[in-house]
């Protein structure tokens, strides 16, 4: 049997700072530092937004799913206790807020993603004869239809396995591993412009 | 035989059985094909830890302050006269009420046209027909709503970016003029589109797009006033960079 590789979820550190003045930061946070909470966001916008960006599909969603995660930490932040980083807690609050905007959406729209396919099939990223460009890559990935696209992206670029991919997104382990494949298969078509 | 896409992905996972993962490789020896296919794959899983974070736009930050300040005082916003000067101590209440406007607009409205489903539900026979009609008068009030909430949150931003506009230096006030134009051009030809095919999903998508960009648009210009109130040089250049290159 080949080597399984062991995903580990991407770590979360704050940009440039230390645990304990991630501490500091979150009191003066908590006490209702305006300056304080920028930082914090500064720390970890991009980080957020790119995840955002990512499981939304669109920079636009991906901006509006930033703001809804930041406006809500603003609120719960009281409720922060430091059993974990800042930087964890607030990624799993991003990650939540991004699933539950998944979920609504998907509802909204009762999978359509057999009709995407067709529609994705089109048009090719680019003909693919060098190795492949991070920004190919990055609008291949907005292209994914639902449902494989943020399978995708927990489990290849979060780090989650598939039981947890399951969990998260509400399907059967099994199908979050054909979802995965599928997107990759979609990847691969695009940039290949198969 | 090939074998199938989930024993390839599962073969680059390092997921398979020791008895697949023989069977793939003996397959691999012989197929060029499909020995092809996991090159690409572990290609791609290859790139996937390069990609890089992406920088949200310079207007992000000030989009969530105008929301927090709408949160601390949510339900006192009023809105200033017609023809009014506001005062520097309204405006902050100002921006929270225009921000709560995008946000109920985002948060509530993100426009999907259900025309796919309809399509599909169309095509399969005569009897669905009738709610497949039904189904598109549906599309065509959730579009109106859209638009029409849209229109209010460009109104209120409109308001806001026209009182202040004269705190903007001229030549960053033409670019925005010059851009506003440009997707008020674009907003009336696609408005005719959807007037002349109602049922029409690129038409619909095009519509809601470039509400959309306006929105954009006229929030980057009251983050931009707002960056210039508080003193941030470099906040206010990065925006009014991207509004260069948007009017390119």
């Amino acid at each position: 049997m080949a080597a399984a590789k062991q995903r580990l979820p991407i770590p979360f550190p704050s940009k440039g700072s230390s645990e304990g003045a991630d501490l500091d930061l979150v009191a003066r946070c908590q006490a209702g530092d305006a300056a304080a909470f920028e930082t914090l966001y500064r720390q970890h916008a991009a980080r957020i937004y790119t995840l955002a960006c990512r499981m939304a599909g669109s920079p636009e969603d991906g901006e509006d799913l930033l703001q809804e995660i930041f406006l809500q930490a603003h609120r719960k932040l009281g409720s922060f206790k430091g059993d974990s980083a800042i930087g964890t807690w607030l990624y799993r609050l991003a990650l939540n807020h991004c699933l539950d905007y998944v979920r609504s959406r998907q509802a909204k729209m009762s999978r359509i993603t057999d009709t995407l396919d067709a529609e994705t099939s089109l048009e090719p990223v680019a003909r693919r004869e060098t190795p492949i460009a991070k920004l190919d890559l990055e609008r291949a990935i907005e292209r994914l239809p639902e449902g494989c696209r943020e399978a995708f992206v927990l489990h290849d670029v979060e780090g989650l396995d598939h039981k947890e991919v399951g969990e998260r997104l509400g399907i059967a382990e099994g199908t979050s591993k054909s979802q995965v494949f599928k997107a990759r298969m979609k990847l691969r078509g695009f940039l290949r412009g198969k | 035989m090939h074998p199938n896409e989930d024993a390839l992905n599962a073969y680059v996972d390092g997921t398979s059985s020791a008895s697949e993962a023989a069977d793939v490789e003996r397959h691999l020896a012989s197929c060029a094909s499909c020995r092809q296919t996991v090159d690409d794959l572990r290609e791609i899983l290859r790139a996937v830890p390069t990609l890089d974070q992406r920088e949200p736009p310079a207007r992000a930050w000030s989009r969530i302050e105008r929301a927090i300040a709408l949160d601390a005082d949510r339900g006192h916003a009023a809105a200033p006269r017609a023809g009014a000067r506001i005062s520097r101590a309204a405006i902050a209440t100002w921006l929270a009420a225009a921000a709560a406007i995008v946000v109920a607009t985002i948060v509530g409205l993100r426009y999907v046209p259900a025309a796919r489903q309809q399509s599909a539900a169309a095509r399969a026979d005569a009897t669905e027909q009738a709610s497949a009609a039904a189904g598109a008068q549906a599309v065509e009030a959730e579009l109106r709503q859209a638009e029409a909430h849209y229109e209010n949150a460009i109104k209120g931003l409109e308001q806001i970016a026209n009182a202040e506009q004269s705190s903007l230096d001229p030549r960053t006030a033409a670019t925005l003029q010059k851009n506003l134009a440009v997707i008020d051009q674009a907003i009336s030809e696609s408005r005719a589109a959807v007037r002349a095919q109602p049922a029409s999903e690129p038409a619909q998508q095009s519509l809601i797009e470039n509400f959309k960009t306006k929105i954009g648009l006229l929030q980057d210009t009251v983050a931009l006033i707002n960056e210039m109130r508080k003193g941030n040089e470099a906040g206010a250049a990065q925006i009014v960079s991207g509004l260069k290159q948007k009017g390119n």
